[in-house]
């Protein structure tokens, strides 16, 4: 996708400064890639056909996609602010409550996210991938960053 | 006998058009653009969507390039998977295995939820779910042993 497009579905990102730090892939999704994996699809999908951590429930619920990155190491923690030691990851959901979207954060204190089949961005904050496609923050996740 | 021959004259028309879709591989995005334009142009000069119907092939790459276009920040392969114009693709039933089996040769992409909708089958291990590559192999090998690709 163009940078046109991108800031078409996400126009939070234009005046940004945000960057594109990979060409489109379709080997692995956001939840993946903040889970730090680039090789594999994520998702509770009832066809099992994508990847998910085992003995983790395969629906798609906030507290299913928190255990996932439990078995990272991942906890959750109070706020966004870019913690020394810490990794953190956020994760996004839909205004039911569905889990969309998952951002990494980097030791700069930038975000970067998978843009569904599209590219990896870096963004400064959580708020610009916020809206209809991915919904809101819901909650924030960190880990030592030696895990 | 006549509308036999013009018949056979757009499937003649139809098949060379849509066999020549062009890779995009090492293109640009602007020359990527102008070549995916091009083609829908070829298509539908040729095969206009009234007569879909007579070629199925038509409508599979008119239904994909609809879903590639719409679906490509979707965060989810359920949410890729449920868009209108991939449930048509598996409404058409087996006789669109092969046509998706090509493009698996030529791009990755998520077909698998179609496959495994349409066919009943999995050939896929525990050990490759999620793995874009190593799941496309698993489907291209059997659809050689089924006979759908060489």
């Amino acid at each position: 996708m163009s940078r046109h497009q991108i800031e078409r579905e996400f126009p939070a990102l234009l005046n940004s400064g945000y960057g594109i730090t990979s060409p489109a892939e379709k080997d692995y999704n956001c939840i993946a890639w903040a889970a730090g994996d680039a090789t594999a699809w994520w998702e509770p999908d009832p066809q099992y056909i994508c990847f998910w951590p085992a003995n983790i429930p395969r629906v798609y619920t906030l507290e299913a996609f928190v255990k996932a990155f439990e078995t990272l190491g991942f906890a959750q923690c109070q706020d966004a602010r870019c913690e020394d030691g810490f990794e953190k990851v956020t994760i996004y959901v839909s205004s039911d409550g569905i889990p969309t979207h998952a951002a990494r954060q980097l030791s700069s204190g930038m975000w970067t996210s998978k843009l569904g089949n599209s590219e990896d961005i870096e963004h400064r904050s959580l708020e610009v991938l916020e809206g209809s496609i991915y919904g809101a923050v819901a909650i924030v996740l960190k880990r030592p960053t030696d895990t | 006998m006549t509308y036999t021959c013009r018949n056979e004259a757009i499937i003649m028309s139809t098949s060379f058009y849509t066999d020549i879709s062009i890779s995009t591989t090492a293109l640009g995005e602007e020359s990527g653009k102008l070549s995916r334009a091009y083609e829908a142009f070829i298509r539908d000069y040729f095969v206009p969507i009234s007569r879909e119907p007579l070629f199925p092939q038509m409508k599979f790459y008119r239904l994909k390039s609809q879903w590639e276009a719409e679906t490509a920040f979707l965060p989810s392969l359920s949410n890729i998977a449920m868009h209108p114009a991939y449930q048509q693709i598996i409404g058409m039933g087996r006789v669109v295995i092969p046509l998706i089996l090509r493009e698996m040769k030529k791009e990755e992409g998520h077909w698998f939820w179609a496959l495994k909708s349409i066919t009943g089958e999995d050939p896929v291990p525990p050990e490759h779910r999620g793995r874009i590559k190593a799941m496309t192999e698993d489907w291209l090998l059997w659809g050689k042993e089924q006979g759908y690709i060489s």
